[in-house]
């Protein structure tokens, strides 16, 4: 069963998970612990909110309780708008006393219930990307897994500099906003450093769809890697518009902020050929709890994780964990042991920085494989190179 | 030189493309006084279908010409069903009944194919790049210019030189002696609703290997053809005063002029 | 429709606002259905009483929230003051782009203030260190009311923050309620419905088209200004298109024809929304039906509704939803906003019994 089967079979099902996971827990007597996946369930991020809560799903069902009370959570649709999202999860927290939030996945919408989750006295893990997440607008209840700009520019452009020494000219597509720029700035670093000419840079708007202007541009200034530094839908037509210019033959692609396997779905194993992917997840990462986690879903919904269900599901995990560890419920114990925690996450050995809550965790960069070459569906990349690359604490910004 | 004139031609086939877009909503207005902002759901069923059809197995250039009859016959069927009810509604209920549609048939696609959105592969004849020296240029999208200026000057022919042209041009004048003179009016405003759904649903066809196909890009498109329609209305209005005869010319000219000027609109970022 | 005497309205109000605590258990979702009643009069304003269909109303709303939020976050104003503010701010832009649309009409005005909207929304992601461009402002606090410096009243919790949000829209709702029971309330509706006619009986139009602007904008912006107070954000998807496609939609499902049906049409989408999105993901779809089943049978929406059924149980004939007379409120086909055309057609449809 692929993909598609999932989301069309949760799409007509009239019962979210999160009440079934409720119900059982109603069937006991005991006060549960709720927790929330404020997700965008509809709107342009569907998709990747439909992933987040099968994602917190899975958690919640493998543990099914800790500290002998049971675990129960509900997914709030945060239509992808900061607003609804802020006045949903106040809510929750009122209703059901519902202080563990895993989700946000635009950044507007997880800095502003980051926001409000220090006010409620909750504890917000997210894996959005914006950089002021654990950066100037840090605070004690939120945590960030995923990697922001500085590594994922270090994991990716770095190791394809030294693997291509002869590849000195390098021309970006950039969104015209403050994560664009945070991933342009952390590249431009790197290039002063090795010597790379960078031969021309095209800003664009974040509702831009048609990018043959900027790849004639580019085309013009005849460079050895194109570096496209946009995200989901955009970065897809830009790779998919790169590649209808015959961009592939003479040029290296790097693609620095990848989703992964949902991308790589939606674009076809042809166009991803040779093309270099920069993510934060892998199904194929060989670690043991990715390992776990690929058999668990494998198991439950016949398909492998891709970034949104895994990034949900260990979101969820970290705090369950902590939970257990803190031997409380109570947020700001939960949070005093969040600080500085090590475990094993799905990339390997984990740890969160205690000074600004940031996961410290390995970004990857993929290569896409010819189709020929897959050894099943979901095999579109190999993972080139891993590591773990992040700001000192003095330069974050970050002041909690 | 030679970026110079690749960004001209690549203006002209970003443009074909729109211009496909905003011909149907125009004629749609033109006639039935009818706001249409469902014009983008019949541009994304035009895509969805489009790659349904190859899914299937059957061929680009097929699609490429059932997929808008397809299309055109269901929007026949809705506008007879249930928008003819609200023409002689202010128009808040035409904006707010096509609002309706375009929401019901973006979920329904999500419902179908999901909500991640697919590609659609340039058909094999049409793939790779033109290169003559230094212009490089996708075969597919010249292959858009060349197909849409024909279509253009189809269009143009039967609107200009047929019966049923006839009709609709009159129509938009004046409903009242369209009727009297014994034509089914209502005929003809399903038709042209139908035929405004069809060219979008072409040009979503065309679309579908270039940008591949996702629940949410009628909404874009939407927007891209008000602004023409809107800017093609003004240029109309202003010209009728100055240059009667050249005013329909002078919509094509000024769009053209926009198109080369401001790529990406009237209002997106240079 | 029947004239519905001003303090029956006004009564049906308080009664919401005092109902709303004892049905809702959450203070926030309360405070959102009254924000979006707020902004719903502002649009019923012009387009039920002024006969104006404006894809503007998000540009105000935004408008409101970030002037509350700069004014809070970057001069430390008190609240009130800051309300004011965002009010002012409101009026001033709505006339600025009614100045601009008001010159076309139909279609074109309708076009007009879809443009303004995205040039605003345009300005409001680039100019982003004042309004803090994708990401919004952030960090806007909810300090108490008070009047030289004393705090007052408490506004920290959702309850405390919907009792002052439930005061200040009875205010409101009052205020308007005496303008369109006023000379000018009922130019406003001689100009819906006969432009030409109120012209040639000497009003200035444009002025009249003008304050309905200002008037719309002060108060959508108000309701922009309390949901950025009470979510402590002021984001930029306050001021795109999409709020002024939902404002617009809450007024029509709402209907037209008197100020307690906007309040209908809020409550009605707000509450609708947030209970089916816990359901079904693809809720929209639903949304989409209930518009088209709106468009087709129920124009005078939700309160058009409630009033046939009303009338029904008591035994009398349903309304006649094209009543041209004087005393009703009701959206009737106005011939000035639709233009010559579709008169035509409207002519034609009406006659058309051919074999």
């Amino acid at each position: 069963m692929n993909r598609r089967h999932i989301l069309k079979l949760g799409a007509l099902s009239a019962i979210p998970g999160s009440l079934l996971a409720a119900s059982r827990a109603w069937a006991q007597a005991k006060d549960p612990i709720q927790f929330a996946a404020p997700v965008p369930m509809s709107g342009a991020f569907a998709a990747n909110g439909k992933y987040a809560d099968l994602g917190m799903k899975l958690a919640i069902e493998q543990y099914g309780q800790v500290l002998d009370r049971p675990l129960a959570y509900t997914v709030l649709d945060t239509e992808g708008k900061p607003a609804t999202a802020v006045r949903k999860v106040q809510e929750i927290a009122q209703q059901k006393g519902a202080k563990f939030w895993a989700g946000g996945i635009l950044s507007s919408e997880s800095l502003a219930m980051g926001k409000e989750a220090e006010r409620a006295g909750g504890i917000f893990i997210t894996t959005a990307g914006a950089d002021e997440i654990t950066g100037k607008d840090c605070n004690s209840a939120t945590f960030r897994w995923s990697v922001p700009t500085f590594g994922a520019i270090e994991q990716t452009v770095r190791p394809l500099i030294e693997s291509m020494p002869r590849a000195k000219r390098w021309y970006t597509i950039t969104p015209q906003y403050v994560f664009g720029d945070g991933l342009l700035s952390a590249a431009k670093n790197i290039f002063k450093e090795k010597g790379i000419e960078h031969v021309g840079n095209s800003y664009h708007s974040l509702t831009e769809k048609e990018f043959s202007g900027y790849l004639t541009n580019a085309l013009a200034a005849k460079p050895d890697v194109l570096l496209i530094l946009n995200f989901g839908s955009q970065s897809s037509d830009t790779l998919r518009q790169a590649v209808s210019f015959g961009m592939k033959t003479n040029t290296t692609i790097l693609v620095a902020w990848a989703s992964g396997l949902e991308q790589f779905e939606s674009l076809g194993a042809d166009l991803c050929e040779g093309v270099y992917f920069g993510a934060q997840y892998w199904h194929g990462i060989d670690s043991p709890l990715n390992k776990d986690l690929v058999q668990r879903t494998q198991k439950a919904f016949k398909a492998n994780p891709n970034y949104s269900l895994a990034g949900s599901y260990i979101c969820t995990r970290i705090m369950i964990d902590a939970i257990a560890k803190a031997g409380t419920a109570d947020p700001a114990a939960v949070i005093k042991v969040m600080e500085g925690m090590k475990y094993d996450g799905l990339t390997g050995p984990e740890e969160i920085r205690a000074q600004d809550h940031q996961v410290l965790k390995n970004y990857y960069l993929l290569k896409g494989k010819a189709k020929s070459a897959m050894k099943d569906k979901d095999d579109y990349a190999d993972i080139v190179s891993s590591g773990q690359s992040f700001l000192p604490i003095d330069q974050t910004g970050c002041k909690i | 030189m030679n970026v110079y004139l690749l960004q001209v031609v690549n203006g002209i086939g970003i443009g074909m493309l729109y211009f496909l877009l905003a011909v149907g909503l125009s004629i749609i207005f033109g006639l039935l006084r009818f706001v249409n902002f469902s014009h983008g759901a019949f541009y994304l069923l035009g895509a969805y279908f489009c790659f349904q059809a190859v899914q299937w197995g059957l061929s680009f250039w097929l699609a490429l010409l059932i997929v808008p009859l397809v299309v055109g016959a269901c929007a026949w069927i809705i506008e007879k069903l249930v928008l003819r009810h609200v023409y002689a509604q202010p128009h808040e209920f035409h904006i707010l009944i096509t609002v309706g549609l375009a929401l019901v048939v973006q979920e329904a696609v999500i419902l179908v194919w999901g909500p991640l959105g697919d590609n659609v592969a340039t058909p094999a004849a049409l793939a790779g790049v033109v290169m003559w020296g230094d212009f490089i240029y996708p075969k597919y999208r010249l292959f858009v210019i060349g197909f849409t200026s024909v279509f253009a000057v189809v269009l143009w022919w039967i609107l200009e030189g047929t019966r049923l042209g006839s009709a609709v041009r009159a129509g938009s004048e004046s409903t009242e002696m369209v009727s009297l003179l014994g034509i089914n009016v209502f005929r003809v405003f399903s038709l042209v609703f139908a035929l405004g759904a069809a060219t979008a649903a072409l040009a979503g066809v065309l679309a579908a290997p270039i940008r591949g196909v996702e629940p949410f890009m009628g909404i874009e498109a939407l927007g891209i053809a008000f602004v023409i329609v809107v800017v093609g209305g003004i240029v109309q209005s202003v010209m009728s005063t100055l240059w009667p005869e050249g005013a329909r010319l002078m919509i094509y000219v000024a769009m053209a002029a926009v198109l080369l000027l401001r790529p990406h609109g009237l209002l997106g970022r240079g | 429709m029947t004239r519905l005497g001003s303090h029956v309205q006004l009564l049906l109000a308080v009664a919401t606002v005092l109902i709303l605590p004892l049905v809702m258990h959450s203070g926030s979702l309360a405070s959102e259905v009254l924000i979006y009643a707020l902004a719903v009069l502002g649009c019923n304003l012009l387009l039920g009483y002024t006969g104006l269909l404006s894809f503007g109303q998000g540009i105000f709303f935004g408008l409101g929230s970030y002037a509350l939020g700069i004014a809070l976050t970057r001069f430390d104003l008190p609240v009130l003051a800051t309300l004011v503010l965002a009010v002012v701010v409101g009026a001033v832009a709505a006339m600025f782009v009614g100045w601009f649309a008001i010159r076309q009409r139909g279609t074109y005005f309708v076009m007009l203030t879809l443009a303004f909207s995205q040039m605003f929304y345009f300005l409001a992601y680039s100019l982003s260190d004042i309004t803090g461009g994708d990401n919004g402002l952030l960090d806007i606090p909810r300090p108490a009311l008070g009047l030289t410096g004393r705090p007052l009243l408490e506004l920290s919790s959702p309850w405390q923050f919907y009792g002052f949000v439930a005061v200040c829209f009875v205010l409101v709702f009052w205020a308007l309620l005496r303008l369109t029971n006023s000379v000018f309330g009922r130019t406003l509706l001689a100009i819906r419905d006969n432009e030409a006619r109120a012209a040639a009986v000497g009003y200035d139009v444009k002025l009249f088209k003008l304050a309905a602007f200002a008037i719309s904008g002060g108060v959508t912006a108000l309701a922009g200004a309390f949901l950025a107070l009470m979510t402590g954000i002021a984001p930029l998807s306050s001021i795109e298109y999409h709020t002024s496609e939902m404002i617009l939609v809450m007024t029509v499902i709402g209907g037209t024809g008197n100020l307690f049906a906007s309040v209908l049409g809020a409550a009605f989408y707000v509450l609708f929304a947030d209970w089916l999105s816990t359901l079904w993901p693809r809720w929209l779809m639903l949304l989409g039906f209930l518009l088209i089943a709106v468009s087709l049978f129920m124009h005078r929406g939700i309160w058009g509704l409630g009033e046939t059924i009303w009338l029904r149980l008591r035994g009398r004939p349903p309304i006649d939803p094209d009543d041209g007379s004087v005393a009703t409120l009701g959206p009737v086909a106005p011939a000035a906003a639709t233009g010559t055309t579709a008169n035509t057609a409207t002519a034609t449809t009406r006659s058309e019994k051919r074999p």
